[in-house]
């Protein structure tokens, strides 16, 4: 432990000629308004620990290990250290339920964690599930009444079925201070991690749709001589809304890049475990979601879909009408054909997708368009459907954008089943604040993890480039993650019971309309009757309630 | 006693080894050995209807778990078994060998079957906040109208059709590798290969890599063949028959090697027999290899036909249903009933409907074939 006590001290007392130069500016500042002093030290130490994790082992020089999941753990400790005496949980049993997807989460986890274990006197036991077995194992312990874990990594769509049910623990103030939980970007702050006012998920994702196009494509001179050859008044350049998509792919139809079949946008039509909705929900959501309604996908006061509705028959309809100009086999695609064995491999020229695209394209060796990627929020429409009027709306201000915010990324909870035991509540508060400290967060977002940004301070773009990211690349990348974060219009995750119960039944039914057995409108309505019959099942009222705390209204 | 006896006197003597087992216990001990088992049954009910009275919330006493019950059963169990050789002495001895395998079937069969009937007239969606609720044969009506539910058993019609094409090719099959060819024991191991890979295994290797649009070498054979869009997955028949074909590539061994066992268990006589009388090649399969066989042929099918309704990995893992259900199949619709939607009442009604469906179609399969292979015999 003096090991690393001295180690912590170390750069707080040292700090590098490089950290010195690279916080000249902010304690230039401090100096002149006279509060250079022992805050400055903090600061240099923090500047400098973030600065040291974030090459561990340093961008492009091989995945991650163990070990270096440890150090960054054994590094971050400070926090903890702070509010925690050496020991003060000797005997305290813990259980932490997670994923193990890619040999990530729980394993990043149990690296982090074991410094904490050695210093706090802890022991932790590990429930790992994959991502498949992860539902069932959570609706299973809740609705059994067997919740056998302390601390739960969980989605913050299923904040329903646990905090709605009184199953999580509420955060205490010290561990809000301890997070920084003001750090977050606005669409992660509350009401999302919160349920009733109260607040219980520590944040370690932020997750939505960004749209990844090609840059080579829409560079092209060929290309844009064949546009306007075509008759097209515009430009050849990225779609800004979903009308230039259409029109991109079907032009983009026949036409070669580099000798290759060149494919606009591509659609996910097959069914992916309930996941596959977002990717037609990306399309609908500029069409659906009005900048004076929080609610696009249920009305708020009676539960009513609106899947069946113009704007997202519209959008299902734009799938239909895209389908014949994209790969012949597209109907057999989910979101992780399109994205890892069609557009990373050269496939295809704009897609939506979570973060990881952006992650591998330029990591990952299977990836041949790491040059020629960049991104951006997702398209926009130039009309705007109002479920209030019925009518469709042209905004004055321009296309109507609302990027997708899917899913709303990982946190830690922890289980009320530790308030009864003072110690073990504040031994689970404090790893659950450890993993979601604001230092860790950053070498997660970082490197490898499963998680994305998703607080203010992830989006120092010099960090990013000083760990070895490519300045430009990274600019694009996360400024179409902040852009979509912190978009007034964003279309939220309704944090229901079930939700995927919905999203699975409608994938279904799409299935059936993509594949021509029903026109959009039949289809549509088909997915609003199954799902009403599933509000009455779950208990409409109750939804309707938590429905509208997941909005904040 | 004469039991102590028996085991004392080595070697036992003929006589004594095929005495009559009726070796009838005493009044007294009949009477204890009832009263034991009396009591425990009386003990474990007593304790069963505590705790049925306390998960239905009318009485507070009672205990947090099912546990208790569960440990009551073998303690149960045993006193039964006790009982048996008290009341009926050497008699219940003997029970003794097979009681355990009674009560386990109870335990494991019998029970969880009633239990899952039960739950199938539940309204139970895992994520309701009321928890499950009784409603009769909703499910089963809802099920009637379930247009997946019917499209699935539609395409399992299909599916359970094309069993007789795979068994007509593991039948050729298995007469070449019955017939005197070189290398016939290689070639015997290498066409087991696909029925020792696992479903899964075979779904990404064949389905999702050798069959994929972009870089399968299927699909790349395809397009030299001249099919411009081999897309194995993109329309519903194409589908279906390639999901099929997938299936019969892992099963077929199956059907050929037991029908190889057969052709090799009958006796060549028949065969030089028929030879002798101036059959031909087809005539001597028509009228004596294929008889013969029938008996063996339709054990396999039957058999394959019990593998071919549980059909689910290879749908799953390829074509998730698709396209359009297409290749949906009735335990694949149940798994995302299950477990994507944790329907779990409806889920294990048309578990239950499918179950019924099955031993109903197999009876009456094995009621037909017993007819047939009894006149052939």
């Amino acid at each position: 432990m003096v090991k690393q006590q001295e180690h912590d001290q170390h750069p707080a007392m040292h700090p590098s000629r490089r950290t010195v130069l690279k916080s000249a500016a902010g304690a230039a500042a401090l100096g002149t308004s006279g509060a250079l002093g022992a805050f400055s030290e903090l600061a240099f130490a923090q500047a400098n620990l973030r600065a040291e994790i974030t090459k561990i082992p340093g961008v492009g020089k091989g995945a991650p290990t163990d070990a270096d999941w440890q150090k960054v753990g054994e590094l971050c400790l400070g926090p903890t250290k702070a509010s925690i005496k050496e020991g003060e949980f000797k005997g305290v049993e813990l259980s932490f339920m997670g994923l193990n997807n890619q040999n990530l989460h729980n394993l990043l986890f149990r690296g982090f964690l074991k410094p904490w274990e050695a210093y706090t006197g802890a022991r932790i036991s590990w429930i790992d599930l994959a991502q498949a077995d992860y539902n069932p194992r959570l609706q299973q312990a809740i609705a059994t009444g067997t919740v056998d874990f302390d601390i739960l990594e969980m989605g913050a769509p299923f904040e329903g079925d646990v905090c709605g049910k009184g199953l999580a623990s509420e955060m205490p103030d010290w561990v809000k201070k301890q997070i920084d939980v003001d750090d977050y970007v606005d669409y992660l702050k509350p009401p999302v991690g919160t349920w009733n006012g109260k607040t219980y998920r520590v944040t370690i994702d932020g997750d939505c749709h960004n749209f990844n196009y090609r840059t080579d494509i829409f560079s092209d001179p060929t290309l844009a001589k064949a546009w306007k050859d075509a008759g097209n008044s515009t430009d050849w350049g990225v779609p800004k809304t979903w009308q230039q998509v259409q029109a991109v792919t079907k032009f983009l139809k026949g036409k070669k890049i580099k000798n290759q079949n060149a494919f606009g946008y591509l659609d996910a039509p097959k069914p992916w475990g309930g996941f596959g909705f977002y990717f037609l929900g990306s399309r609908a959501s500029a069409y659906a979601k009005h900048p004076d309604d929080k609610a696009w996908l249920f009305d708020i006061d009676t539960m009513k879909p609106r899947i069946n509705n113009p704007a997202w028959v519209r959008a299902i309809q734009d799938v239909i009408d895209a389908l014949p100009f994209e790969p012949a086999d597209q109907l057999n695609a989910d979101p992780n054909t399109t994205g890892f064995q069609q557009f990373l491999a050269g496939i295809g020229s704009m897609i939506p997708w979570w973060g990881d695209i952006g992650q591998v394209a330029k990591a990952s060796d299977t990836s041949v368009i790491g040059d020629v990627v960049a991104f951006d929020i997702l398209p926009g429409s130039d009309d705007v459907y109002n479920s209030k009027t019925g009518k469709w709306d042209k905004l004055s201000s321009g296309p109507n954008h609302a990027p997708n915010c899917a899913y709303l990324g990982w946190g830690v909870y922890v289980m009320a089943r530790v308030n009864g035991d003072e110690k073990k509540h504040k031994a689970a508060w404090s790893a659950a604040a450890h993993l979601g400290g604001k230092d860790l967060s950053l070498w997660m977002v970082m490197y490898p993890s499963g998680f994305q940004a998703h607080r203010t301070s992830h989006f120092l773009y010099d960090e990013w480039v000083a760990a070895g990211y490519d300045r430009k690349y990274i600019t694009s990348y996360l400024n179409s993650q902040l852009a979509s974060y912190n978009h007034p219009n964003r279309a939220v995750e309704p944090r229901i019971p079930g939700i995927f119960q919905y999203y699975s039944i409608a994938e279904d039914e799409l299935t059936k309309i993509f594949a021509g057995k029903v026109d959009a409108q039949t289809g549509a309505n088909n997915i609003a009757a199954a799902w009403e019959k599933l509000t009455d099942q779950i208990g409409r009222e109750r939804q309707i309630g938590l429905y509208k705390a997941s909005l904040g209204v | 006693m004469r039991l102590i006896s028996m085991q004392n006197s080595v070697p036992v003597s003929d006589d004594l080894h095929h005495q009559p087992a009726a070796k009838r216990a005493r009044g007294s001990r009949k009477i204890a050995g009832r009263a034991l088992v009396l009591l425990a049954s009386l003990g474990f009910l007593l304790v069963l209807f505590i705790q049925i009275l306390h998960t239905t919330g009318t009485s507070t006493a009672g205990f947090s778990d099912w546990r208790p019950i569960l440990i009551a059963y073998p303690v149960w169990a045993v006193a039964f078994g006790i009982g048996q050789v008290l009341t009926r002495g050497e008699r219940g001895q003997r029970a003794l060998f097979l009681l355990p395998a009674v009560f386990f079937t109870v335990a494991v069969v019998i029970f969880p079957t009633i239990f899952g009937i039960y739950i199938a007239s539940l309204d139970w969606n895992l994520s309701s906040i009321e928890g499950p609720r009784f409603s009769g044969f909703d499910n089963v009506r809802g099920m009637l109208n379930d247009t997946y539910y019917w499209n699935a058993l539609g395409n399992m019609v299909f599916y359970t059709a094309a069993v007789l094409g795979e068994y007509a090719i593991a039948f050729g099959l298995a007469l070449l590798l019955s017939a005197e060819i070189r290398a016939r024991k290689f070639f015997r191991v290498v066409f087991l290969l696909p029925m020792m890979l696992s479903p899964v295994a075979v779904s990404w290797m064949i389905g999702k890599s050798l069959m994929e649009y972009r870089f399968g070498p299927a699909a790349t054979l395809a397009r030299y063949l001249g099919w411009d869009n081999p897309a194995f997955f993109a329309s519903p028949w194409m589908a279906r028959f390639s999901i099929q074909a997938m299936d019969a590539w892992v099963s077929i061994p199956f059907i050929m090697i037991i029908l190889l066992a057969g052709l090799q268990a009958m006796p060549k006589e028949v065969q030089e027999a028929a030879k002798v009388d101036g059959a031909n090649g087809w005539q001597s399969f028509w009228h004596v290899t294929f008889p013969i066989m029938l008996p063996v042929s339709i054990t396999v099918l039957i058999i394959r036909i019990i593998f071919k309704l549980k059909l689910a990995d290879l749908v799953i893992n390829v074509t998730a249903g698709g396209p359009g259900g297409a290749t949906d199949t009735v335990s694949s619709f149940i798994y995302r009933v299950y477990r994507d939607r944790s329907n779990v009442g409806y889920g294990t009604a048309l578990a239950m409907v499918y179950l019924l469906m099955i031993i109903v179609l197999l009876t009456v399969l094995l009621r037909l074939s017993k007819r047939w292979t009894q006149k052939i015999v």
